[in-house]
């Protein structure tokens, strides 16, 4: 019996030193010890703690991201909705509500039932997700402007600017809001039933439709999910911005997307695990910090993140032909 | 209707083929045409020289890109590029074109740069057998980088002349727009531009055939890269100047025009004649919109509104079929 | 016969996922020859056909073209040798014209353009040699999957192949395409074609071909002269054993009382059928192909969109109307599709058999890994299914996916099991054991609704039959009525319509 649990858990050993999280885990490590010897500084805690800190920006977004396409689908409407969230609560303030909390509950159930929207969209109306959180990208990058004109507006909620800028036990709570989101997506993506079903409709829809998957609802609760998260990562670039402005959300797009996909998630979907995107997310910011110490020219910086993303989307992320 | 006995004329197989190729397109003609109308009516300058030289220079990149986007989908691929790739094509000209190397100069290198991208991005789409998604997010950092580098801000020059010829009052826009959809008949002829529905429908079928399914896929990326920089080129002629941002907004516009055209997702679905209705009927809804007095930002929301409607109304009667 | 074979393979072998599916394996096609290749599904036609054609390389043996061994037969070199297939998957692109589709691949040119004046008068001519007499012009897409299958043999013909090889063309034809056919490759064979015809239509062998080579489990059986052999002959050959073994025996345990009740039900092709499934008994489901059963299946699961007068399901008035509540009321279906249908190829054979349970468990329950294994592994151990369970599906035969496809249903206990096809390309023993499963759960009380394209599996495994015409159930025939010629008169509207129920 010990024999047989020890071969599982050697199993399990090699299984996870092979995974594509473990990979991207591994480069990310490399990429910090190298720089750190290349840079005075780099490798300092603070440093580090700081482009973790960024990551938790990314990794917020690219949680609901990460549902999303292991669902089969793909949400290119999360950087409108982080603008919406950050653009949004600065408005959403009332006296009775001394603590922020009211205000940011309300703005993360707007952002919810606009990631729901997408999901009814795509699964009962059959829009293809692409064009139907483009859209709606589209739609809300109008509404922002309607609301907010060109101008920026400042947070005056204490909960959003302890969020961003508190250290409780010298760890900036935005870290810790991604930690405590991470157990949860982790859990509801590989230890529930509901995982399981996302799993499986990405996989192959209509043989999870015929197994009794509830499909519809599932879809709209998982654009509902990337909402949601989306939401959240607004509220935190809010805090840690003090302001929120219309455009606050679009570098998270792409950079959402790339998270999943060099965290090992198949952008076919049905394969792949949050677990991979966190140190993708990571990666993707310290590759940005990179950039930043070479001194190079916006142009520069661009091409250069370009491809590193594909080159390391060479190293790793080769799709295997399926139909 | 069309029982043509086999040996007629050279033309008794082309043109009925050519006519099937209508029938999933006829719908959307009419909702153009409509709007064509309604067009015509709230703003009747478009029956004159210049009103119909300055419509067509308002849809022409748009048909480009739809163009650019469309030839991908059909072989099952797509681009996000496309924006960061015109963004390119324009700062090309623009610092080309008013130097050394003149007009014939400029246009060439702006013509390879996309055939170039093009090729680049296909072979590593398709040899390397990476997702076309995440590849051309990738190349658009590139890209529109590359277009940063060529020209940090907005600036150099178009000729005068050019600019005149192509965005002046003239109807070359539309007489490019008539060669290139000749062009693209004449490639569409061609065994390899075919091959192009074959290749993204059935790629499986297509290569048991004898089909060269990658030669076609790296070709089909290669002319959307061309078409993309040529947008870009006369995107530039029409500003007089270049920008490195000015084509952000195609990406999406392009994937819209080509799917409210009819093109699906899945590859081989679809009609070129289609992307180029669809993109009409963008370009036009935007047009009216400004005309009916909306400011830029409500044509977003109701932009995002129709695209959604565009395509869930057909999908939606199909289900309740 | 002393010319040297057009094609030939001499003692070939493949593995799929470590799964050996042919086994030194010889077969030689002489010109003027029609060949048949028989055997069960599963059997490894299809991959021989493969290795043939170039798609696939032998892990061991040799492929040879005119008595030369071949190192690297590619489908390249195959196509220059003058070997044409025609698969069962065909290689048809919808949105290109019948004669655009015909010339794939080798269009005649003019300029670097296609030449559509020589291309309309070759596909014309290739057409008329498969009866096709559609306008060149039309997609394909338009085209019944009949229709398709006759372009399809007119792509291979336009090619002026010098060995065709057919895999399972009759099965969607009509019997005057059929003829067509036939009398076509008689022809052929008169012009000294070598062709390798792979049909489970026996009659049809006996008629066409003079040389046959019988495959079983991946091994040759037989690679003989067809004279002188006789159909149970080649039966026996193929399935090993007397074809009357294969069922088991069983008495009836059906009871008057009904699983399911539906009256003017309308699905799909469907139109106004009264059905009544009783518990306790395995209710058959014949016809020709596509008309309308599978619908039926998915309708009254809830797959599809289905109008009744009245129905009742286990007890519960109404139709279910979704997958959910279907399996709320202790419906199952298991689909013919495996591949694109029941399983979810990619993830291990555990998860493909727990997703029933994941789609009607508390959504946020948290899973024990634990008790997942535990079915599993008795679930495996019931159904005779080897190996390690968290191996992707896909590397799975295609008896052991259907055995998945059915065991992940066994937990929740259905009152009534709707089966499409169960036993396509399935190999005889799993035939065997599902047959012995589905009687047992007849005898328990529970119904099953049997869908089949196996006429065999139809009479000797049901106590009803009820056949499928254009949408409707032409006749519903009694144990004691039911045989091959009921069935397939029925099938085919023979018969008169008074035993109609």
């Amino acid at each position: 019996m010990t024999a047989w649990n020890e071969s599982v858990g050697g199993k399990r050993a090699l299984a996870i030193l092979r995974s594509r999280p473990f990979l991207t885990v591994v480069i990310v490590a490399a990429v910090w010890i190298g720089a750190s010897f290349a840079s005075r500084g780099f490798g300092a805690y603070g440093h580090l703690r700081y482009l973790v800190e960024l990551g938790a920006v990314i990794g917020l977004v690219a949680a609901g991201q990460t549902f999303v396409v292991i669902a089969g689908g793909i949400d290119l409407s999360v950087a409108a909705i982080v603008t919406v969230s950050a653009i949004s609560l600065p408005l959403l303030s009332w006296p009775a509500d001394p603590t922020g909390l009211a205000s940011i509950l309300a703005v993360l159930a707007l952002t919810t039932v606009i990631g729901a929207i997408n999901g009814l969209g795509v699964a009962l109306l059959r829009v293809h997700p692409m064009i139907m959180t483009l859209a709606m990208a589209t739609f809300l990058q109008g509404l922002l402007i309607i609301i907010a004109g060109g101008s920026a507006v400042t947070a005056e909620n204490p909960l959003v600017h302890w969020l961003g800028n508190a250290r409780p036990a010298g760890i900036p709570a935005g870290i810790v809001l991604w930690v405590i989101v991470s157990a949860i997506v982790l859990t509801v993506m590989h230890a529930t039933p509901f995982g399981a079903r996302i799993f499986a409709m990405g996989a192959n829809p209509l043989a999870a439709s015929l197994s009794g998957v509830p499909v519809a609802s599932t879809t709209l609760a998982v654009y509902g999910i990337s909402g949601f998260t989306s939401g959240l990562a607004g509220v935190l670039v809010l805090g840690m911005n003090g302001q929120g402005y219309v455009g606050i959300g679009d570098p998270y797009l792409l950079a959402s997307i790339a998270a999943v996909v060099l965290g090992g998630t198949s952008i076919l979907g049905g394969l792949g695990t949050y677990a991979g995107t966190i140190p993708g997310a990571v990666l993707l910011v310290t590759i940005t910090a990179l950039i930043t110490v070479v001194n190079a020219s916006p142009g520069w910086r661009s091409i250069l993140f370009g491809s590193l993303i594909l080159g390391l989307l060479l190293l790793s992320g080769r799709e295997q032909a399926r139909r | 209707m069309s029982t043509v006995s086999p040996a007629k004329s050279a033309g008794a197989l082309y043109w009925p083929v050519q006519m099937r190729r209508n029938i999933g397109v006829r719908s959307l003609f009419i909702v153009v045409l409509a709007f064509l109308v309604a067009y015509g009516v709230l703003f009747p300058g478009l029956f004159s020289a210049s009103g119909f030289a300055k419509f067509t220079q308002s849809w022409f990149p748009l048909a480009l890109v739809a163009m650019a986007q469309a030839i991908l989908m059909l072989t099952g691929g797509i681009s996000l590029a496309i924006g960061a790739t015109v963004s390119l094509g324009a700062v090309i000209a623009a610092t080309t074109m008013a130097g050394p190397l003149g007009v014939a100069g400029g246009a060439a290198a702006v013509a390879l740069t996309g055939l170039g991208i093009g090729t680049a991005t296909g072979f590593i789409v398709v040899r390397l057998r990476l997702p076309a998604i995440v590849v051309t997010l990738a190349g658009s950092f590139i890209i529109g980088g590359a277009a940063l580098l060529v020209l940090p801000r907005p600036g150099g020059a178009i000729p005068a002349w050019l600019s005149d010829l192509l965005a002046g009052n003239t109807p070359a826009a539309f007489v490019l727009l008539v060669a290139i959809v000749l062009l693209w008949k004449l490639y569409l002829a061609t065994p390899l531009g075919l091959s192009l529905y074959a290749a993204g429908e059935n790629p499986v079928g297509a290569y048991r055939s004898g089909v060269p399914v990658d030669a076609a896929r790296v070709a089909a990326y290669a002319i959307s890269g061309l078409l993309s920089t040529g947008a870009g080129l006369f995107v530039a002629a029409q500003t007089g100047s270049g920008d490195p941002v000015i084509g952000t907004a195609f990406t999406l516009n392009s994937i819209a025009a080509a799917v409210l055209g009819g093109i699906g997702f899945l590859g081989g679905q679809g009609t070129m004649r289609g992307a180029l209705a669809g993109s009409l009927l963008l370009s036009l809804m935007i047009s009216v919109m400004f005309f009916l007095g909306f400011t830029p930002v409500a044509q977003y929301v109701a932009q995002g509104l129709i695209i959604i409607g565009a395509v869930a109304i057909p999908q939606f009667r199909k289900v309740q079929q | 016969m002393t010319t040297a074979p057009l094609l030939a393979a001499r003692g070939v072998s493949k593995s799929f996922f470590g799964n050996p599916v042919l086994r030194d394996v010889s077969i030689a096609l002489q010109p003027g020859r029609v060949h048949a290749l028989l055997g069960e599904n599963g059997a490894g036609k299809s991959t021989l056909i493969n290795l043939l054609s170039g798609a696939l390389r032998p892990d061991g043996g040799a492929i040879e073209v005119e008595g030369r061994a071949v190192s690297r037969m590619t489908p390249a070199l195959a196509r220059q040798a003058g070997i044409a297939v025609v698969q069962q998957e065909l290689s048809l692109t919808a949105s290109l014209s019948i004669a655009e589709n015909i010339g794939l691949g080798a269009y005649p040119r003019r300029l670097g353009l296609i030449d559509y004046t020589a291309l309309a008068a070759r596909a014309r001519a290739a057409c008329e040699l498969v009866g096709l007499h559609e306008p060149l012009s039309t997609p394909v897409g338009h085209l019944s999957l009949g229709r398709r299958q006759m372009v399809e043999i007119a792509k291979a013909l336009y090619r002026k192949p010098r060995v065709l090889i057919l895999d399972e063309p009759t099965s969607s034809l009509s019997a005057t395409e059929t003829k067509i056919l036939t009398d076509l490759l008689e022809r052929l064979r008169g012009e000294g074609i070598a062709i390798l015809y792979i049909s489970h239509r026996l009659n049809e062998v006996m008629a066409l071909c003079q040389h046959v080579t019988v495959l079983k489990d991946g091994i040759c059986t037989a690679d003989r002269s067809l004279a002188g052999t006789d159909a149970a002959g080649l039966v026996r050959l193929m399935v090993g054993r007397d074809p009357g073994d294969l069922f088991p025996q069983w008495q009836t345990s059906k009871s008057p009382a009904d699983a399911i009740s539906v009256r003017n039900f309308s699905a799909g092709l469907m139109r106004d059928v009264d059905l009544d499934v009783r518990t306790g008994e395995v209710l058959g489901i014949g016809g020709l192909v596509g008309q309308g059963q599978e619908d039926l299946l998915l309708g009254l699961y809830g797959a599809i969109p289905a109008r009744t007068a009245s129905a009742s399901v286990n007890g519960v008035p109404g139709l279910p109307g979704g997958v959910p509540k279907a399996n709320a009321l202790g419906l199952a279906y298991v689909p013919a599709d495996r591949k694109r249908e029941g399983l979810h190829l990619i993830h291990p054979i555990i998860t493909n058999m727990m997703l029933p349970a994941f789609a009607r468990l508390p959504a946020l329950k948290l899973r024990s890994r634990r008790a997942e294994r535990e079915t599993a592994r008795g679930l495996a151990a019931q159904l005779g299914i080897k190996g390690d369970l968290a191996r992707a599906a896909q590397a799975l035969s295609g008896g052991n996916q259907q055995k998945v496809a059915l065991a992940k249903w066994m937990p929740h206990d259905p009152l009534v099991l709707l089966l499409n096809d169960p036993t396509r390309g399935v190999d005889v023993e799993t035939k065997r054991e599902i047959y012995l499963m589905l009687r047992a759960f007849a005898a328990a009380g529970k119904a099953v609704v049997l869908l089949s394209s196996d006429t065999p599996e139809l009479v000797h495994l049901c106590d009803r039959v009820a056949v499928v015409r254009e949408g409707r159930i032409v006749a519903t025939l009694e144990r004691g009525a039911l045989s091959e010629e009921t069935i397939v008169s029925a099938a085919m509207g023979a018969e008169d319509r008074k035993v109609a129920a």
